[in-house]
């Protein structure tokens, strides 16, 4: 094995143990689209049919937000091993964050080595060399990342679909020498679809680029096997494509709950306003520039720009589900490389085509969140990963290049000035990992373990052991604990031929619902209150008088969920 | 085109384009400057009556004589400048709500030109400068920032024209007019006297053009040492005050290191890690310190504040663009890129200036905020004119036709002039009546009101809570200030707060209820509702129909 063989297996192996160490009790709880990836894994590998008793869905109904279904198949072997519990559903997450990591590798490896104009120009054997250690180090960079470290914990989808936008680069970069490498190209881009909505932004995006950047390549391959990539693609879309349009109200449906179009916020009614008194007045250039449409455009650019936010990006992230506590997505100390990167990029010395796809794909990224509101989106941007790992590796390299090649620092007055420079670099690098450490492993599961929806784990428990003292359990579903039920089935192991037969719907709505003699709606303290009946509820639902059976905290302190008696 | 040009010259085609430029400069800045912004503030109002004050006999309101290092005003302790710059306008305009705005919009005006001259300057050695100077200019001169920070009386945007013009002539003395480093001096103590955060920005900028230019600077000995001498006399008033416990209380006000929960949060952690030694050096005060300021610093390259909708505050911003056009987004970008790749004459200073004009909002709460850094002003103006003309160098080399070229420009032209014409429809059509509260508007029509009616009544009281009528009722009744220093009652808080109780027959109250009922006098609220048997005379309402102000009687 040679020197970069090694250091490449050392870079998958702490991209595996920074996302397998602890993975089932960091973050502290599974969350509830955690927990439903997780139960629909279950019901599919015991009944093949979803929790809803759909056979083999590619799209999951679930809480009505229409999951892609991926990622649950892919949980069943990780299920069927270690039995359904948080890492088991975490797992495959897991695997594929480390398989990106080693795909960043050969991406960037590709990439470099396409062939280019500049690259003849340039003879210069040292930079050459310099260049051949940007993939490892971006390959490092994505495997300490905070960002693709916090999404290759959890079981979101949009990590496995992030990693098959990569997989498939990779192989249409790989399959312009090795053509029937295309079709797996192709194959990944489909299965994207599967993976998570914004794919279906995405990938059509990333197709279009990838085709246009590599044209002249793509015309020198062989027919035969564009057609068989194209027909693997078209294939393996097909069924998606059918579920999406034989079921496009309710997937629009989602879409349209998430996007700006129908969102009622404050600038909106006072663009609202404005247009009224353009009308009160007749004035038609009023009309015109205070349209909904002009309004419209302008909220997507502001959703799409606030990406690209330096704050959200280095210190604050956005919702506590997103980011560890108390930084943000990226190092802060990340920022001046990135904008060194970012400069590398457009000036440096690389190969055209590597420029532009790296530059483009950062472009289209935040496309898909840019539509939606809850902007910036860690998860619906998380596609614009490994490229902040590749502008990173860019900017450390360049720099490294520069404080080697300085003629300042050659200066004898600087005698140990280069020394000084890597090591400082060196040091404040480990300090801002260690901080990231700190947050992570030991301060996350304090300040975010309601974000993470903790304490189901110990209430589930401890009521199955009441419930047979009960006729009736009623668990809330209001406030924090909407969908409290997908929780229930989780950590009871709910046998899902059971569940599907005895669910039925309470109160008209599709989100009431009973199972057995569990009852999960909105607590109603004065008719539920009744010895036979068991209330599970937030703190503030159940008076304090009550009998209280059991209290669960969260993890700094504050109460989660109480299990109340009924009776007096 | 090229032999035309002198070294220092500008050619007569040049001088007519920067002429257009400063016309449309002026007109953005002073057309309606009395109407828009809808009403003056209290802190306009202040200045105004101030500068009045001063001009009629060199005191100021409460009489100190020829204020230097503030105006004590409501007890915010305004730099003085402003008020000094506006005795002449108000002399000629009288004291009008176009003569307080006055030297904003004044100094606005030639700030534009001015940038068209520091723009040459800085980049010297290039052959385009002429060209990045005209670009940038225009920009400037449309800006929505500057246009809206011209057009009231705001002391940033005078401050910023002191840093301009001081920074123009340090360079020009570099470049050999050496004593033009003494009118430097002036200025750039002038804007000190004139901004808060000039007082933080303008040294460190002093420091830092010092530092680099200490070889040319040690070379001009001469005129090096004089300037010294004036500087510090010319900042030796305003040392005592600087020091004093006064500014310290204002700057606690409103600065980040006072927040319980940065230090509660920081316990906590340290908690979390079992009190060890490792935990304590990477949670030590200083990085806490350190990321809230940069949490801080940062929010300013805020993109929906730069480019979307602008600061949060409606003085500052329409709401509906950014601070800057969002058209002026990618040549911000390649400005920047090319200002870096290229590194032409002084480029250097544009970046340091960004970075530094930043620092003092970045210790603040409000955050982004586009007052705290206008300091920074013309820099985003002068990467976008360069931008623009960097853009022009690439679509020469990358496009042959001409016909081709000539549809970018005209296409990027016409999405300027969408940009400014929208900005500009905005602010004169919705934007007054969407925020004239935001303008405490409803005062001086209630005073003109009470005027007319004021010799019926004994007494006027007035509890309006949108803040210090009393300033609103000296400047629109014109009242003589050595009058309202013998009739007023003004009482001072421990933090040095100033509360005019009353003055001629004008009582300011903040409870209503506590004032007898008496047919005599006359009452002026903001409260909606009005006491039993009082009978409503007037309502004053704001341009959005929200009634502000009722005058009334028993």
């Amino acid at each position: 094995m040679n020197k970069k063989t090694i250091i490449l297996l050392l870079i998958v192996l702490v991209a595996s143990v920074m996302r397998l160490w602890q993975l089932g009790g960091v973050p502290a709880s599974p969350d509830w689209d955690e927990a439903a990836l997780g139960y629909n894994a279950y019901s599919l590998l015991h009944t093949g049919k979803d929790e809803y008793g759909e056979v083999l869905p590619v799209i999951l109904k679930s809480f009505g937000d229409y999951k892609p279904a991926l990622y649950s198949y892919l949980a069943i072997p990780s299920i069927l091993i270690f039995d359904l519990n948080t890492f088991s559903i975490r797992l495959p997450s897991a695997i594929f964050g480390i398989l990106s990591v080693l795909a960043t590798y050969f991406f960037v490896k590709e990439l470099i080595y396409l062939k280019s104009k500049q690259n003849k120009d340039s003879n210069d054997s040292s930079i050459i060399n310099h260049f051949s250690l940007l993939p490892l180090v971006a390959a490092f960079m994505l495997a300490i990342s905070p960002w693709h470290i916090q999404f290759s914990r959890v079981a979101f989808e949009a990590n496995v679909g992030m990693a098959l936008n990569l997989f498939a680069a990779t192989f249409f970069l790989m399959g312009l020498k090795k053509p029937l490498l295309l079709s797996l190209s192709a194959l990944c881009l489909g299965l994207g679809l599967y993976a998570y909505q914004s794919e279906k932004v995405f990938v059509p995006l990333l197709f279009l680029v990838l085709v246009g950047v590599f044209f002249v390549q793509i015309r020198k391959v062989s027919r035969k096997f564009i057609l068989f990539a194209l027909l693997a693609g078209i294939i393996v879309s097909l069924p998606m494509l059918i579920a999406f349009v034989g079921d496009v109200g309710n997937t629009l449906g989602r879409a349209k709950g998430v996007s700006v179009f129908s969102s009622q916020s404050d600038s909106f009614k006072a663009n609202t306003e404005k247009m009224l008194r353009d009308k009160q007045q007749g004035d038609l250039i009023g009309q015109l520039v205070d349209n909904r449409r002009v309004f419209y455009a302008r909220q997507v650019v502001e959703n799409y720009l606030s990406h690209w936010d330096i704050n959200w990006l280095f210190l604050q992230g956005d919702i506590g589900r997103h980011h560890a506590p108390n930084m943000g997505l990226l190092y802060l100390i990340e920022l001046p490389l990135v904008l060194v990167g970012f400069y590398a990029l457009i000036f440096g010395a690389y190969p055209r085509r590597m420029k532009l796809l790296i530059f483009l794909w950062l472009f289209i990224a935040p496309v898909p969140a840019s539509v939606t509101t809850g902007v910036p989106h860690a998860v619906r941007d998380l596609n614009v990963l490994p490229m902040f790992q590749v502008l990173i590796a860019l900017g450390i390299v360049e720099t490294f290049l520069w404080i080697k090649n300085s003629s300042v620092l050659s200066h004898k007055s600087f005698l140990y000035g280069r020394k000084v420079l890597y090591s400082s670099f060196i040091i404040l690098y480990s300090l801002n990992f260690i901080y990231y450490l700190d947050e992570y492993f030991v301060q996350q599961n304090y300040f975010q373990s309601q974000d993470w929806q903790y304490g189901y784990a110990q209430a589930v428990a401890e009521t199955a052991d009441l419930a047979q003292d009960y006729k009736k359990i009623v668990v809330s579903n209001s406030g924090y604990m909407d969908q409290s039920y997908i929780f229930f089935l989780f950590y009871l192991k709910y046998p899902p031929e059971q569940y599907q037969k005895e669910m039925s719907f309470i109160g008209g709505g599709t989100s009431d619902r009973r199972i057995g003699k569990y009852e999960f709606r909105k607590v109603d303290w004065d008719k539920d209150k009744d010895e036979k009946t068991l209330v599970v509820g937030m703190p503030d639902e159940t008076p304090e008088t009550a009998i209280t059976k059991s209290k669960i905290d969260f993890l700094d302190g504050t109460p989660a969920i109480e299990i109340v008696d009924g009776g007096k | 085109m090229e032999s035309q040009r002198g070294r220092y010259g500008t050619s007569m085609k040049y001088k007519i384009i920067l002429f257009c430029i400063v016309l449309i400069a002026a007109f953005f800045r002073f057309f309606q400057l009395g109407i828009n912004p809808p009403s003056l503030t209290w802190d306009e109002v202040a200045l105004g009556y101030n500068a009045y004050s001063l001009g009629l006999d060199g005191k100021d309101e409460f009489g100190q004589f020829l204020p230097t290092a503030f105006i004590e005003s409501f007890g915010d302790y305004k730099p003085p400048m402003y008020a000094y710059l506006d005795i002449i306008p108000i002399k000629i305009f009288g004291l009008t709500d176009f003569a307080v705005r006055f030297p904003s919009a004044f100094f606005g005006t030639v700030t534009v030109f001015i940038t068209y001259f520091l723009i040459k300057k800085i980049f010297f050695a290039s052959k385009q400068n002429e060209l990045y100077a005209i670009a940038g200019a225009t920009v400037l001169a449309l800006s929505p920032w500057h246009i809206m920070l011209s057009r009231a009386a705001f002391e940033a945007n005078i401050a910023t024209f002191f840093l301009v013009a001081g920074i123009w002539t340090f360079l020009c003395a570099i470049r050999g007019r050496k004593w033009l480093l003494l009118i430097s001096v002036v200025l750039f103590a002038s804007s000190l006297y004139t901004f808060n955060s000039s007082r933080i920005v303008a040294p460190i900028l002093v420091g830092i053009l010092v530092l680099v230019f200490h070889k040319t600077l040690l070379k001009m000995k001469k005129e090096s040492i004089f300037s010294a001498i004036l500087g510090v006399c010319l900042i030796a008033p305003l040392v005592p005050f600087m020091l004093s416990p006064q500014a310290k209380v204002r700057f606690q006000e409103v600065n980040i290191f006072t927040d319980p929960k940065l230090i509660e949060n920081r316990n906590q952690q340290i908690i979390n890690d079992n009190n060890s030694l490792p935990s304590r050096l990477i949670h030590n005060y200083r990085v806490i310190y350190g990321l809230a300021f940069l949490d801080h610093y940062f929010d300013h390259f805020n993109p929906s504040f730069l480019f979307t909708r602008g600061d949060i505050n409606p003085k500052f911003s329409i709401q509906d663009t950014g601070q800057l056009y969002l058209i002026e987004l990618p040549f911000l970008l390649l400005g920047m890129l090319f200002l870096f790749r290229k590194r032409e004459g002084y480029w250097w200073i544009i970046p340091v200036w960004i970075l530094i004009g930043i620092i003092p909002a970045g210790t603040a709460r409000e955050t982004p905020h586009a007052l705290r850094i206008e300091a920074i002003l013309p820099t985003y103006q002068i990467v976008i004119g360069y931008g623009v003309i960097c853009f022009a160098g690439i679509l020469r080399q990358a496009v042959r036709k001409s016909v081709i070229r000539n549809a970018f420009y005209a296409l990027i032209v016409i999405l300027l002039a969408g940009n400014v014409f929208y900005f500009q429809y905005e602010y004169y059509s919705h934007y007054p009546v969407r925020f004239s509260a935001d303008w405490q508007y409803g005062y001086k029509e209630s005073i003109a009101y009470i005027k007319d009616h004021q010799d019926e009544y004994s007494a006027i009281y007035d509890d309006s809570t949108l803040g210090r009528p009393y300033i609103y009722y000296l400047f629109y009744t014109k009242t003589d200030p050595r009058e309202f220093r013998e009739s007023s009652t003004v009482k001072r808080d421990v933090f040095g707060f100033v509360d005019v109780v009353s003055f001629d027959k004008f009582h300011f109250v903040k409870d209503m209820s506590t004032v007898k009922k008496d047919p005599k006098n006359l009452y002026v609220t903001s409260s909606e509702i009005l006491p039993d048997k009082a009978r409503e005379l007037s309502v004053i309402k704001r341009l959005d129909g929200v009634s502000a102000l009722r005058i009334y009687t028993y």
